[in-house]
């Protein structure tokens, strides 16, 4: 067992993920100068997100891990988007009642 | 010495359960971490969502080619960690060496070219608390916007700098024979903690230097 070779990612997909990444950055800076109105944002973080697919799903052995691991890396997100999505709820919704008195 | 032989400990069956057991814990640590990155983060989301134009114009007060070049410099950084991970599953002790030794050198390219950045605030009168000096309707929500600046990219920054110091170390072991294709797991987990640092910042980059550039 001990003697199993380790599994190996390709030279090739390691620099095609380095390539794609340093395309995205290109394209969220250029896009960041085109008068999209809020579609800035929601471009922006779309790039974010699709990088951080890229980072974890080929630099981090992502494809590989087994479930478990998947399932903890993706939990990290999850509890971020709740904490972000209950924060914002409470401050969007949230009258402004003034003091009575 | 490159063939150093994997270490079991005893609870384990093999050694491909003790990795995966020491990938899943350092997961269980980058989601801490994921969560104290996100406490700044959603501070952010609410003081943009009640400033926005404030928090527009305070974003073009920074310096998004600095910005820019610091984001493909950690970019190319995590490339260069997972092919230094791959030379040493690969038994290629000299490349990965010297790609570790150069992970470390982007991360401190990275601390340089911020300490310029902050240096350039400086003199601009934008630090809350120290010497801040702006004036305007929108003076406030950028001084808001400032203080959650520095608060999210120092913190980056100083998760940065730990991770050049444990690439440095990582380096240096990995040419006294420390790492090979069956010892490799240190290797792995400090790889994972750097990637995460770049995906920190990759959300940093659109949040504090892109915010209303076209208008």
């Amino acid at each position: 067992m001990s003697a199993r070779a380790p599994h190996v990612v390709p030279l090739r997909r390691l620099l095609w993920v380095l390539a794609a990444l340093l395309a995205l950055l290109a394209a969220s800076a250029g896009s960041a100068l085109l008068r999209l109105g809020p579609w800035n944002t929601v471009l922006n973080l779309g790039i974010s997100v699709t990088k951080t697919l890229l980072v974890m799903a080929v630099f981090m052995h992502e494809t590989e891990a087994r479930a478990l691991t998947r399932l903890v890396s993706a939990l990290g997100f999850i509890w971020l988007g709740m904490l972000v999505a209950l924060t914002l709820l409470d401050e969007l919704t949230r009258a402004a009642t003034p003091a009575p008195w | 010495m490159s063939a150093a032989p994997a270490l079991l400990e005893e609870q384990f069956d093999d050694p491909v359960q003790q990795r995966e057991a020491a990938t899943l814990g350092m997961w269980v640590f980058l989601a801490t971490e994921i969560l104290f990155f996100g406490v700044l983060f959603a501070s952010y989301t609410v003081c943009r969502v009640l400033y926005p134009q404030g928090f527009a114009a305070a974003s073009r007060r920074t310096d998004m080619l600095l910005g820019t070049l610091e984001t493909a410099v950690l970019l190319t950084s995590s490339a260069l960690v997972a092919l230094a991970l791959r030379a040493i599953k690969l038994d290629e002790r000299r490349s990965a060496v010297l790609l570790l030794a150069g992970t470390a050198a982007l991360g401190a390219s990275f601390l340089i070219m911020h300490g310029f950045e902050y240096y350039s605030e400086y003199t601009e009168h934008l630090v809350p608390g120290v010497d801040f000096l702006q004036h305007g309707p929108q003076a406030h929500a950028v001084e808001l916007f400032f203080c959650l600046y520095y608060f999210i990219t120092g913190f980056h920054s100083l998760h940065v700098l730990i991770g050049v110091a444990i690439m440095t170390v990582l380096s240096a072991r990995t040419a006294g024979g420390s790492f090979g294709p069956q010892r490799y797991t240190t290797c792995e987990l400090a790889a994972l903690y750097w990637h995460l640092v770049d995906i920190v910042w990759i959300f940093v980059y659109p949040l504090i230097y892109l915010v209303g550039r076209a208008a």
